[in-house]
């Protein structure tokens, strides 16, 4: 196995490329030139960091640690998550659990199956990737649920007035925001290979790995990821029409979205 | 001359047994003895729909039976508040079975919301809202607002098809029953296998009328429902609104318009900021004398 993994030494001669981005940023008065410069610290600081806590954790954690790194990935996922459904009652319990439900359920099947290995080195990375999955849909799905829940209030009401149930009055929207939340996972499953060159498979097969055994990886990872993003964008849809309807079977009333700062700079 | 019909109904593991206590009628449409009505709703409502008796539905509560008598909607110091606006405020009236109330008033003086409280569609900050003696929150909210329908002010169509549409709320509804209901809200039966998109505003509005009736609704709210059609349409609401009350539904209709309040109610509650300005027979109410529109 010929790996060919830079040297510390290359990667301080590859923030030559940064300066480059920076100059072309200075000569164009982009004003961006500090940022891209701070950007460029900022990701070797990051990844630095996250490095060597890996290492710590790979060598002396165990798996007891991965599952605390993966429980923290989850609350920060579903904070982000959450972020996007600003307005909506309870977003951020309702995001965290369905990332949880998601991550748990697939990275459950994947280990129960003794498709991968349970070992720290093993489980977080293929997490992180799975929380990133389920993280998309469930962000996708509870933007998609609060915009029917506010736009299609007169259908959702015409509904319930005819005495159907919220979960009745509200199926139709759960169906296309469902539909709608899955599409990225499934388009990137279809094009893998063809448009893309995905990360898992690139990473293997820069450290050397043969081609072959690279996409037995990324079979798995494409797979893994259908499934976070569909368990994880059923919870959220569950877990919405709870939050977006009260006990008596009635829409509550929506916060309206925030003004964007800029709009709001922009009107001061 | 006044008639007392004593109506005996079949006690139903499932459904609550309602005993009509007092029926006063018009004694040339029935013969008096015990007559038995069955369905999930047996009360008043349903002895007017039957179609043998049409009139003014009074009485008290049957405690013996543990049923109530339809009388209506009752409203006791009734507040709604959104933020910090009252929208209305200590609201205090009753709107009788059987007859057809107008609710009128300016913009934004809590019309629609009145209506929106009667099937549960919101919900008072406080006092009470009972139907038929009861409070409407110890009533099952599903099977309440099958009873109490709701047309609202724009149309709103749910499926592709006419036919689909009407099944909705009822989805054991055979052609020939969505037939006739189109037909009762002023539309021909060939409109049943049409496509939504294609509709007018006011043969939508129609349909929306139809497709709440096929829940078979023994009270049917109408908000605003001709404000947005022609002359020529809103003439055939009318129309089928008034073939409803005819039939012994109630119907409560928030309206601006004087003259359709006139037309169709025979009881008028005026609403002026949240608050109950006026209320009584329609021929009688001063805000409809004042706007001759």
């Amino acid at each position: 196995m010929s790996a060919s993994v830079p040297t510390w030494a290359g990667v301080a001669a590859s923030a030559a490329l940064v300066a480059v981005a920076a100059a072309v940023a200075w000569r164009q008065r982009l004003h961006l030139a500090r940022e891209i410069a701070v950007a460029g610290l900022r990701a070797a600081a990051q990844l630095t960091a996250v490095g060597a806590v890996l290492l710590l954790v790979f060598r002396h954690g165990g798996i007891a640690a991965a599952a605390g790194w993966l429980a923290l990935m989850v609350v920060i996922a579903g904070q982000v998550a959450a972020h996007r459904a600003k307005g909506m009652p309870r977003a951020t319990a309702a995001a965290t659990a369905a990332v949880a439900a998601g991550t748990a359920a697939t990275l459950g099947v994947l280990l129960g199956l003794g498709v991968i290995a349970a070992q720290a080195r093993v489980v977080i990375p293929v997490g992180g990737m799975i929380v990133a999955g389920a993280m998309q849909a469930t962000a996708l799905v509870l933007i998609r649920l609060r915009e029917e829940a506010r736009a299609a209030a007169p259908a959702i009401e015409a509904r319930l007035a005819l005495g159907l149930p919220a979960s009745q009055a509200f199926a139709p929207h759960q169906r296309t925001t469902l539909r709608t939340a899955l599409i990225p996972a499934v388009d990137s499953t279809k094009v893998v290979g063809l448009i893309s060159l995905p990360g898992a498979m690139t990473g293997l097969i820069l450290a050397g790995v043969n081609p072959l055994t690279a996409i037995r990886y990324q079979i798995i990872v494409m797979y893994m990821l259908l499934a976070a993003a569909a368990l994880a964008a059923l919870t959220a849809a569950r877990l919405a029409e709870r939050a977006l309807f009260d006990h008596a079977h009635r829409l509550r009333p929506i916060e309206a979205t925030p003004v964007p700062r800029a709009a709001a700079w922009r009107r001061s | 001359m006044k008639g007392l019909l004593p109506y005996r109904l079949p006690r139903e593991p499932s459904t609550p047994r309602i005993r009509v206590a007092q029926v006063q009628c018009f004694p040339s449409l029935h013969g008096p003895g015990w007559r038995t009505l069955s369905g999930p709703w047996v009360s008043a409502h349903a002895v007017c729909n039957h179609g043998f008796v049409q009139g003014y539905v009074a009485g008290q509560a049957s405690a013996a039976a543990g049923g109530r008598v339809a009388v209506g909607f009752t409203l006791e110091q009734v507040t709604v508040r959104r933020g910090a606006a009252v929208v209305l405020d200590a609201v205090t009236c009753q709107i009788p079975a059987g007859t057809c109330t107008a609710v009128v008033g300016r913009s934004g003086a809590g019309k629609s919301t009145l209506l929106r409280l009667l099937n549960r569609l919101a919900e008072p900050a406080s006092g009470r809202i009972l139907l038929d003696g009861r409070p409407l929150a110890e009533l099952d909210v599903l099977a309440l607002r099958r009873r109490v329908g709701l047309v609202a002010q724009t149309p709103v169509l749910l499926t592709d098809r006419v036919l689909d549409d009407l099944r909705v709320g009822c989805p054991d509804l055979r052609e020939d029953q969505a037939a006739a209901l189109l037909e009762r809200a002023g539309l021909p039966a060939a409109m049943l296998h049409r496509a939504t998109a294609g509709l007018s505003g006011g043969e939508a509005q129609r349909v929306c009328l139809a497709r709440a009736l096929a829940v078979g609704p023994a009270v049917l709210l109408a908000d605003e429902p001709t404000s947005a059609l022609d002359p020529h349409s809103a003439a055939a609401v009318e129309a089928a609104l008034n073939d409803l009350t005819a039939a012994g539904t109630t119907v409560v209709l928030v309206s601006h318009n004087a003259a359709q309040a006139r037309r169709l109610a025979s009881e008028v509650l005026v609403l002026d900021h949240g608050r109950l300005a006026e209320r009584g027979p329609a021929g009688l109410v001063n805000y409809l004398r004042e706007a001759r529109t």
